[in-house]
């Protein structure tokens, strides 16, 4: 019982900012970041015994947080829609986008465009999203990231390339809005 | 290069140098909290079960006695209205 207090402790002070900013990339919002890491480290501390080191505790509480933060994204969702009679979406696309968010840990001059990649990261499929996120933004190498997605290196380079030509057709469409916006 | 393909580059490239956002300081204080808050004290288990048990037994023997005493008060009901005297024809 000592020990799993001793572990948590140590978890927490290694992987807090790593498990705080990976929630924060896929709910862009502070108190709700907040919220998943506190699931995450109480779900840790609850799986910790029950730790196989098959993989490393980075790559697991990664696992986690990613699970975490998509079930929080569709519980939200799913909240939402009971209130509103709303249809189901099939990217999770309304919770997030309902209000603006600037990234705190993004410099001032690239915090619109920043916004507006966000945005658009949300109305990708779960998977690209995900591997988009840990590669692109987490920096991850992509072996890494299949072994957080439970995946071959190679699907993770197809996620990856689809989210890329996927953002890239997105924000064109989006750029007259920008257009429009700047005149 | 298109000003439309610099804004989409631009929006691309706008999280490299991202910096990590540390969460707030009690965060660990309510984590610990939220794990003593799941733990339920098995006295207090025991004591909840333990009085449900003796509800669920009050109740039983409830219904017992009011179906017994609905049965004396059946019986009770036929005795008064039968004849005392034996005698059906007056």
């Amino acid at each position: 019982m000592q020990k799993t207090k001793i572990d948590l402790n140590f978890l927490y002070q290694t992987y807090n900012l790593l498990v705080y900013n990976v929630a924060l990339q896929y709910v862009q919002n502070v108190e709700d970041a907040e919220e998943i890491a506190q699931d995450v480290f109480v779900k840790v501390h609850h799986s910790l015994e029950g730790f196989n080191q098959q993989s490393s505790h980075k790559t697991w509480i990664y696992r986690i947080t990613v699970n975490q933060s998509l079930d929080f994204i569709k519980k939200k969702n799913s909240q939402k829609r009971f209130f509103i009679f709303g249809k189901r979406n099939e990217n999770e696309y309304d919770y997030l986008n309902a209000s603006s968010f600037e990234h705190p840990g993004i410099e001032l001059e690239k915090k619109e465009e920043a916004e507006v990649l966000f945005k658009t990261i949300n109305t990708l499929p779960e998977n690209q999203k995900t591997a988009f996120i840990l590669s692109k933004i987490d920096g991850l190498s992509n072996p890494e990231v299949a072994e957080i997605m439970e995946t071959s290196i190679s699907a993770v380079e197809s996620f990856v390339f689809r989210a890329k030509s996927s953002l890239k057709d997105k924000l064109a469409h989006k750029y007259s809005e920008y257009r429009k916006n700047k005149k | 290069m298109k000003t439309k393909e610099i804004w989409i580059k631009s929006v691309l490239e706008s999280t490299n140098g991202i910096t990590q956002v540390a969460p707030n300081v009690a965060l660990f204080s309510k984590i610990k909290l939220k794990i003593k808050d799941e733990k339920a004290d098995p006295k207090t288990i025991w004591l909840v079960a333990a009085s449900i048990l003796v509800l669920v037994l009050l109740n039983i023997s409830a219904l017992r006695t009011q179906n017994f005493s609905s049965q004396e008060k059946k019986t009770l009901y036929l005795s008064e209205t039968l004849s005392q005297s034996n005698q059906l024809y007056q």
